[in-house]
């Protein structure tokens, strides 16, 4: 795709426009122009008219007839003039007069008619008069008519409207020249913000997220917003980013551990001469360190399962016991808490519906009570309520164990975190429990929260929505 | 040689414990958390210190400042699961002294281990001389004017332990804290037994005494004959 200038395009746009109203002036000036000119034209000519009919006056009179002969008046030479009288007798006429016939004198403009003679245009006058003959005479003399004929070239005034256009269409292509170059400048400065918008954009990368656009920017109005959607999207961004950064270092972390714990327990292994039972220990230990990455790995999947389902999975509709949920996992792990001597003790309601899919509702409360479990010292009494309260359900898992460090509670539900490492560590948590209980429980818009008093207990405290009430029969 | 390991992991720790003490004949104490293991660096004498760089409590790199911060000069040696360019070039900046990634080798831990406790104690050749006296500390062979002289592992623990510390008094109780574990105590008896018997294989060969005992203060190396180094 060519690429196109938005200053460019703008400028000529705005050229364009004043090239229509510049032609437009030019029309109205032609127009004008023409219309004054021949107004003084015909004034003009109407003087010369009144003039030729003076030296009618003036001219000799032998035996009731005037004879003009051109040389008592004045007049321009190219200019056609004729005289008659009432009879029709011509009086005097000019030496270049074509004698039009009278078809061609018919009066079409108020006494003015257009002529062609000998390839220039004539605009002519047609104009009456009274010429007193022997005026000393008893009684003012006599009075006869007479009607003058009168014509001036017309390309003169042409060539003066035509001037006038002329003038008025040089200065108007100067001005469109200088008007195109400042605004181009115009608009070069006007759009400064918008090239220091992309600068700053431009500017963004993997590596560096730093979008600060400038004062002039967020006081644009056109770009204010696109400056803040921009600036929020990539705050946004940058989170995830970091976030995902980070779970994949720990990842990284935790994998490349659980390798190493497998890779030295071979190489202690082969290290030197062993014996027979010494193998099999060895090689029990090992298949234990596999099993342990294969839960590492199986719940880095699981939790990516959760967080890349559909966002929308919350208007699914599903009808889930959450007593069936926790009863069924507290008997899953059954034989750990014998084996722990913990005691599980279930409370609550029955039939509580939450809409949450089944199988991930499974899935936390297992790792609730897991948590709670490993948490318990032997004696201990790991207790789950399920309750509903405000319109939604509530399930509280809660143990008599060490409890959190304070500092430590708002870490908790991080991946990885493990408030106390080596224990954790030794009872095969990964640090991802609580993270996938997490995640699950956002996803079908729940709330999941932790309260620990140290040295008394951890209790867990998950609030899911009930399933849409007009759905149960 | 007595090494603290610091590493949370617990089975990589048991590992690790397991390659050091069969292989080299390491004393090794194992901390769980950053804390712990900044306080028995503060109270024993180490040779080398393992460290594991993400630790609960206090991470390897802020445990690694405060050991130097303290003015102490142990070899410091960490296990890092990041193999990124600037965290390494900040761990040894802050004076770790070499790093490992993980997953690593098991063999290649113990070589920079031994490489790194006889750089601390100024020795730069694998092969331990003092007069007519030569510990292969790769091989684990000794040779007296060029006979092969046998000993039990623990005598040639003893006899690595005071090579390194030529002239120098070294205690009973310095000995036994570098041999052993956390329950050296339990091994203070025995100790005198293993230099006599250690005195009697090397001078058997020459004839010449070798390992004095000074009543009361503990044993020193005495090798006469030319020194080589």
């Amino acid at each position: 795709m060519r690429p196109y200038s938005l200053t460019r395009r703008l400028v000529i746009t705005v050229l364009l426009v004043e090239l229509g109203c510049a032609v437009l002036i030019l029309a109205g000036t032609v127009i004008y122009e023409r219309h004054t000119h021949f107004r003084s034209f015909d004034v003009m000519l109407r003087g010369r008219a009144d003039s030729l009919l003076g030296a009618v006056q003036d001219a000799e009179d032998p035996g009731d007839s005037v004879m003009l002969d051109g040389t008592e008046v004045n007049l321009p030479r190219e200019d056609i003039y004729e005289v008659r009288d009432a009879t029709n007798k011509i009086l005097g006429r000019s030496r270049n007069w074509p004698g039009p016939t009278d078809a061609q004198l018919v009066l079409n403009d108020g006494g003015f008619f257009r002529l062609h003679i000998q390839g220039r245009h004539y605009r002519a006058l047609k104009t009456g008069g009274v010429r007193v003959v022997d005026p000393g005479d008893k009684g003012g003399g006599t009075r006869r008519n007479v009607t003058i004929f009168y014509g001036a070239p017309t390309d003169s005034v042409w060539t003066e409207v035509w001037n006038a256009v002329e003038f008025y269409a040089v200065t108007s292509v100067i001005l469109l020249a200088l008007s195109g170059v400042v605004i181009f400048w115009l608009l070069n400065r006007g759009l400064a913000p918008l090239r220091e918008l992309a600068a700053e954009a431009e500017g963004i990368s993997v590596k560096s997220w730093n979008f600060a656009p400038s004062e002039d920017v967020r006081r644009t109005k056109e770009l204010a917003p696109l400056a803040v959607a921009l600036e929020t999207a990539l705050g946004g961004l940058e989170r995830s980013f970091v976030q995902q950064r980070q779970f994949v270092s720990d990842a990284a972390h935790e994998l490349k551990t659980a390798v190493a714990v497998v890779k030295s327990s071979l190489q202690l292994l082969i290290m030197r001469q062993r014996t027979v039972p010494e193998y099999e220990a060895g090689l029990e230990r090992c298949e234990s360190d596999c099993e342990r990455m294969e839960e590492i790995v199986g719940r880095m999947l699981m939790l990516a399962t959760v967080e890349s389902g559909e966002a929308d999975s919350g208007a699914a509709s599903f009808t889930t016991d959450l007593a069936i949920c926790v009863r069924r996992a507290a008997e899953e792990l059954a034989t750990m808490a014998r084996v722990k001597q913990v005691h599980v003790a279930l409370t609550g309601e029955e039939a509580v519906m939450v809409n949450v899919e089944p199988g991930q509702l499974q899935l936390v409360c297992s790792n609730l009570i897991l948590n709670a479990l490993q948490h318990s010292a032997a004696g201990g009494e790991v207790k789950a309520i399920v309750l509903r309260e405000g319109g939604a359900a509530e399930l509280r898992i809660g143990d008599c164990g060490n409890g959190i460090e304070p500092e430590a509670l708002p870490r908790v539900f991080d991946r990885f975190y493990r408030s106390d490492a080596s224990r954790s560590r030794n009872t095969g948590g990964s640090g991802l429990g609580l993270a996938i209980c997490k995640a699950i429980v956002t996803k079908f818009r729940g709330d999941i929260r932790i309260d620990s008093t140290p040295g008394e207990g951890t209790s867990v405290i998950v609030r899911l929505p009930m399933e849409p009430p007009g759905e149960h029969l | 040689m007595r090494v603290l390991l610091v590493e949370d992991e617990v089975r990589l720790a048991q590992n690790i414990s397991s390659a050091l003490r069969d292989g080299p004949g390491f004393a090794v104490d194992h901390a769980e958390d950053g804390e712990s293991g900044l306080n028995l660096s503060g109270n024993l004498y180490y040779d080398l210190m393992i460290l594991d760089l993400m630790l609960p409590k206090l991470d390897g790199l802020s445990l690694v400042k405060k050991i130097r911060g303290r003015g102490d000069r142990t070899a410091v040696l960490i296990l890092t699961a990041r193999s990124e360019h600037s965290s390494i070039v900040e761990l040894l900046n802050a004076g770790a002294d070499d790093y490992l990634c993980k997953p690593f080798d098991l063999g290649e831990l113990i070589a920079r281990a031994k490489a790194l406790i006889r750089r601390g104690k100024g020795v730069a050749d694998p092969t331990l001389r003092l007069g007519d006296l030569e510990v292969n500390s790769l091989e684990q062979t000794v040779h007296r004017s060029r006979r092969l002289v046998e000993l039990s592992p623990t005598e040639y623990r003893i006899l690595e332990y005071l090579m390194h510390r030529p002239r120098v008094i070294v205690s009973k109780r310095e000995l036994l804290e570098h041999l052993y574990d956390y329950n050296w105590e339990h091994h203070s008896n025995v100790i005198e037994a293993h230099v006599s018997n250690l005195r009697k294989k090397l001078d058997a060969a020459t004839g010449e005494p070798s390992i004095e005992t000074l009543r009361g203060r503990g044993y020193r190396i005495l090798v006469s004959g030319q020194e080589n180094r």
